[in-house]
């Protein structure tokens, strides 16, 4: 089932196309990373999700339905910065959090501010707070009530390299009880550590979504066809270096774990037991030249 | 739903000193020229000579019931924008924490929003009211020589009356802070607008009634809308006694105008907080 269905969402500032025709769909229980370079669209991409923003053009669903506010209440939500009352201590601003979503109660309060590491600071003022204080109050504040669906917008922003690893085992613990997570980041490593499902961004443009592993592999995928794809495949799986084969429509798909593998040699292979290649193409590129694909100008 | 709204609000402000500072302030701020000015005449009138006589006979008894709830009203509404400062603040304090962004990404609709926002400004003013209720309650019982031959309460429709004018004004307040975001531009546009724009405005078309077809265009001024629906009490009225009847006169209609504007000013409130971006 879908949870967060999206269809052609355009959105311009003035002259600028902050998002261009995006449509992709986030099936439950998946963890699904929204990934882009800076200025790509991905906040405002969720912020249009959440109705804090509308679209020029398109529409989007959530679990199946048009949107509502009693949705967003279902949802666990951290936008862009964390946003809270700074005069107000960590347990007075989740119980506005509390009064609005409904979700929890004052035990859920404590239970969040100790899950984040902030419950011995929780009765000091926000104000007074780290930037990565405030990132966990914002993500206590997403967790709150235990929320089926999780919104997370550059969630380990300020946080140091311990409070990255937590919240990447929460949001893997999370996944793990069958909740839905659907989190953005211009962290490439981040995203292919926790995510099985990508959304890749660029200048407000949908480059491509998918499976993690097809979208964003580490390693050589090269397009293989024969006349027969089922000797084909019983063949490939044979190959000294192949990790795995898939077949799609458009043939057989093979990933090697050697980097830099010739094609001659897949060539060479085959034509030694007896199949002759209809196509031979190199599907995908190496996670670093995606990268750089991706960040670079025009 | 209207009872999570209150809660929400009450959760937003009761742990906010300034809020309470401020309404601390007004608190003060109404008493104290309450009492300056009925020092002044108490003074100036208490001389048992023909000069303090004189200027009993002239200004009447202002403190006295009823007319005290008139002159209490008049006096306090100089100090509306204390209050003011309060209600600009509920809305641009949001802007200013983002807050009103995440009220509506953590389930609120965006009408929820303004309807707490609503609620707040009126239990503003119904506090304020309740400040001015006490001041001149209070005063009226010092000042009133023989309490069983007056009608303490002959004159307490200024309580609606003033509770509708600091809405009124509070009201435009708010929508200042709801289109300029900024607590400073918002306010300063208040003050500037309203102790010496307005004025001024008010006067200049006053000046020109007969070259405007007789109509005193001044009087739909978003603050003289409600400004009149408490005139100058009777102790300045009095010297000049057409334009006093005139004024007391029109009280009504004020009320009908103050009404459509509270309605008008709520209306665009709801209307561009749905319409435009957080």
């Amino acid at each position: 089932m879908s949870v967060l269905q999206i269809h052609n969402l355009s959105k311009s500032y003035g002259k600028i196309k902050a998002l261009n025709d995006v449509s992709f769909d986030v099936s439950s229980g998946s963890v699904f990373g929204l990934l882009g370079p800076n200025g790509s669209g991905k906040t405002t991409l969720l912020s249009i999700i959440l109705d804090i923003l509308g679209p020029d053009a398109g529409s989007y669903s959530w679990f199946g339905q048009p949107s509502t506010h009693v949705h967003r209440q279902h949802i666990g939500s951290l936008l862009e910065t964390p946003n809270f009352y700074h005069y107000l201590s960590a347990v007075q601003n989740l119980r506005v959090t509390q009064s609005i979503s409904q979700r929890g109660d004052e035990i859920a309060i404590e239970n969040v501010l100790k899950t984040v590491n902030l419950y011995d600071r929780r009765n000091s003022r926000f104000s007074t707070y780290s930037l990565g204080m405030k990132q966990r109050l914002a993500i206590a504040a997403a967790l709150l009530g235990n929320p089926k669906v999780l919104l997370l917008d550059e969630p380990t922003n300020g946080l140091d390299p311990v409070g990255i690893a937590e919240i990447r085992d929460l949001i893997k613990g999370l996944s793990a009880a069958g909740h839905t997570v659907i989190m953005a980041s211009h962290l490439l490593d981040e995203v292919e550590r926790i995510c099985d499902h990508v959304a890749i961004l660029k200048f407000g443009q949908l480059i491509t979504s998918g499976p993690v592993q097809s979208v964003l592999a580490d390693e050589d995928c090269y397009l293989l066809n024969a006349n027969d794809q089922e000797v084909l495949a019983s063949v490939m799986q044979n190959f000294p270096g192949i990790s795995r084969v898939s077949k799609t429509t458009d043939g057989l798909e093979c990933y090697f774990k050697i980097v830099d593998i010739a094609p001659e040699s897949i060539n060479q292979y085959c034509f030694t037991h007896d199949l002759v290649l209809s196509k031979l193409v190199q599907k995908k590129k190496r996670l670093e030249e995606k990268f750089f694909e991706l960040t670079a100008q025009p | 739903m209207f009872l999570n709204i209150i809660k929400t609000e009450w959760l937003k402000l009761k742990n906010y000193l300034t809020f309470w500072l401020l309404l601390l302030a007004t608190a003060i701020s109404y008493p104290g020229i309450n009492a300056i000015v009925y020092y002044g005449y108490d003074e100036s009138t208490k001389p048992k000579n023909q000069s303090g006589q004189l200027i009993k006979m002239l200004v009447g008894n202002p403190f006295h019931f009823p007319e005290v709830y008139h002159t209490t009203a008049f006096l306090s509404s100089f100090f509306t924008f204390i209050p003011a400062i309060v209600v600009i603040m509920l809305i641009t304090n949001e802007y200013m924490f983002k807050t009103h962004r995440q009220n509506i990404i953590d389930g609120w609709q965006k009408k929820t929003f303004v309807w707490g926002k609503f609620i707040s400004v009126v239990l503003v003013s119904l506090i304020v009211t309740l400040f001015y209720i006490a001041v001149a309650t209070v005063l009226g019982y010092i000042a009133t020589p023989d309490l069983d031959k007056v009608e303490v309460f002959a004159k307490a429709k200024y309580i609606p009356l003033f509770f509708l004018q600091i809405f009124t004004q509070l009201s435009f307040a708010f929508l200042l802070g709801l289109l300029f975001r900024k607590a400073f531009v918002a306010y300063g546009f208040f003050i500037f607008y309203g102790l010496i724009f307005e004025n001024i405005a008010v006067a200049f078309l006053k000046l020109k009634i007969k070259q405007l077809g007789g109509v005193d265009y001044g009087q739909f001024l978003p603050l003289e809308i409600s400004d009149r629906l408490i005139p100058v009490p009777a102790f300045i009225g009095r010297f000049n006694d057409t334009d006093y009847k005139i004024a007391l006169e029109s009280i009504d209609r004020h009320v009908i105008y103050s009404l459509v504007f509270i309605l008008l000013t709520w209306f665009f409130s709801f209307y561009i907080f749905k319409k435009r971006d957080l």
